[in-house]
């Protein structure tokens, strides 16, 4: 396998409902990434595209409708998507793209419009169930979210507070990126344990909200890495785990298929113990719990010690294990593929000193960065190191 | 550009949809599973012969073991369980505020290794439903299509 380094990045703000299409938004990312990287379209050998469900953009196989935004025209291209897995599975295809000896400049572009979906993305959540077993019921994937909560919740006997510090620490964590939607400075935890109840215990500020948005990412051969910088980032591990389509039938309390994901980065990547190796963590974040589950999946701890850690300050950006310094989805916004942004391109600019007001102090060397999807049951994990 | 748009309509748009209307069918082992379920009031689960699992709802094979399921690895088990877990939802699947809340549960079917989600008949939305004991209520026998909406709900089994 050939090294592979991050040499540029790109992110658009995330809001809902933008004016531009899915392949302007492309572009931007895009643009962005080529710009920082110091290169242009004609220096790629190859494009990977990472958008999730058709539905939210409303265009069948919409990989193909992107092309010309994702600087792949003319180029060997691919879309990849597994859900919200994607914005780290999308990096994960690139890098072997480039590892695989197969190409030396890779460009990952995620992409997803979520406000074509009229009058509420949640409605394309509607086909994604078992038609047989699930659908009969018409439920919201809110409802399962909740359940999934209330699991860890009991089992663990976490009071919603230390889950709702999360949500306060990432929307905190956001003031100041230039792409966020939902920073706010101010926020407290009583604002997120009186906000709107979904589904019970999951409250409006527990969610990170739809949003479009794009995010690019350019990797580089060892054996070019020279031309650009004398400091590369590398990517160091790369993992995915799948649990059963049966969601009925998991653990719901520990996401077990992160740490198949975890452990199969980490052992490419050289890492032993995880909370002592890895200096950052950009967990998948969709809803405050997913973050603690996601820190425990991830084996930053032991099982039912990320309330604890949480609330002693340890994840805080200038903790001991800061978690999210991008201010995660919940704060910086939740276009399912390009949260590539804040799970892998935040952890290439944190280890490259380009993080701005977010950047975490000391000398971070190793991030990761992870996403969770199709139904619960996906994890996809990236280890990066400078 | 790049800016909020609180309007969907507010942007120069194309109004579009992708219509498209489907069959599911039940498959090989969902159709034994509903045929049963309109005769009887108890559930069909298949045995793993390797591992000893007890597949529900029935399926054709072990997805751990990949073993297929024969005929003597049926079996009829009660329609009772256990919650796991549950939440009180507040919002349909299109995010609208239901008229009213309704318990949802993850229920462990007894005699089984699995789950089903169901709603739960209550007038008490502020208990803690975790570890209750509860059995399906069916449709009148002579109105069930074989679908998962042949039962009604699950209530408290007492
Ligand atoms: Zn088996």
């Amino acid at each position: 396998m050939k090294d592979v380094a991050v040499i540029g990045a790109g992110m658009t703000l995330f809001r809902r409902r933008l004016k531009e299409t899915g392949k302007e938004l492309s572009f931007l990312a895009a643009k962005m990434a080529l710009e920082e990287a110091g290169i242009q379209k004609s220096d790629l050998d190859m494009v990977v595209m990472g958008s999730a469900p058709d539905a939210f953009d409303g265009i069948h196989m919409k990989g193909e409708n992107l092309i010309d935004g994702a600087a792949a025209a003319g180029k060997p291209y691919v879309r990849v998507f597994n859900g919200g897995g994607t914005g780290v599975f999308a990096p994960i295809a690139g890098w072997w793209h480039v590892a695989s000896g197969v190409a030396d400049i890779v460009m990952v572009v995620c992409e997803e419009k979520m406000g074509s979906c009229y009058p509420h993305p949640q409605t394309a959540f509607r086909h994604i169930w078992d038609p047989i077993i699930d659908r009969p019921l018409n439920p919201n994937l809110i409802w399962l979210f909740a359940m999934e909560m209330n699991r860890y919740m009991t089992v663990y006997n976490i009071k919603k507070e230390d889950i709702a510090r999360v949500a306060v620490k990432n929307k905190r964590n956001a003031v100041g990126h230039p792409c966020a939607q939902l920073a706010d400075p101010n926020i407290t935890i009583d604002d997120v344990l009186n906000s709107e109840v979904m589904a019970w215990p999951v409250q409006r500020l527990d969610v990170s909200p739809p949003s479009d948005g794009a995010s690019a990412l350019i990797y580089c051969s060892k054996d070019k890495v020279h031309q650009f910088t004398d400091d590369p980032i590398w990517v160091d591990g790369v993992g995915w785990g799948i649990d059963s389509t049966m969601w009925t039938n998991r653990d719901l309390c520990f996401p077990r298929y992160v740490a198949t994901a975890a452990k199969m980065a980490y052992k490419m990547a050289g890492i032993t113990n995880p909370p002592k190796d890895i200096d950052f963590a950009e967990p998948y974040d969709p809803f405050d719990y997913k973050e603690l589950h996601h820190m425990e999946g991830l084996l930053l701890c032991k099982k039912g010690e990320a309330p604890i850690l949480t609330r002693e300050g340890v994840t805080q950006r200038d903790g001991d294990l800061p978690i999210c310094p991008s201010g995660g989805l919940l704060g910086v916004g939740n276009p399912i593929a390009a949260t590539m942004g804040q799970k892998v391109c935040e952890v290439y600019w944190q280890l490259a000193g380009k993080a701005g007001k977010r950047q975490i102090p000391g000398d971070p060397r190793v991030g990761v960065g992870q996403a969770w999807g199709d139904i619960m049951q996906m994890a996809t994990v990236i280890v990066l190191r400078r | 550009m790049l800016e909020k748009q609180t309007d969907p309509t507010s942007p120069m748009h194309w109004r579009g949809d992708m219509q498209a209307d489907y069959m599911y069918t039940n498959g090989v082992a969902g159709d034994r599973f509903f045929r049963h379920l309109m005769e009887k009031d108890t559930f069909l689960a298949t045995k793993c012969k390797k591992c000893g699992k007890v597949l529900f709802p029935a399926r054709l094979y072990c997805e751990d073991c990949f073993q297929e399921i024969s005929e003597s690895d049926w079996l009829e088990v009660p329609a009772t369980g256990t919650v796991r877990v549950f939440t009180v939802a507040t919002i349909n699947a299109h995010g609208k505020k239901m008229e009213e809340p309704k318990i949802i549960a993850l229920i462990d079917i007894d005699k089984t290794d699995g789950a089903l989600l169901g709603i739960i008949k209550t007038k008490d939305l502020k208990r803690d439903f975790c570890g209750v004991k509860v059995k399906a209520v069916f449709k009148p026998k002579e109105k069930r299509e074989g679908t998962l909406k042949d039962i009604l709900y699950f209530e408290e089994k007492i």
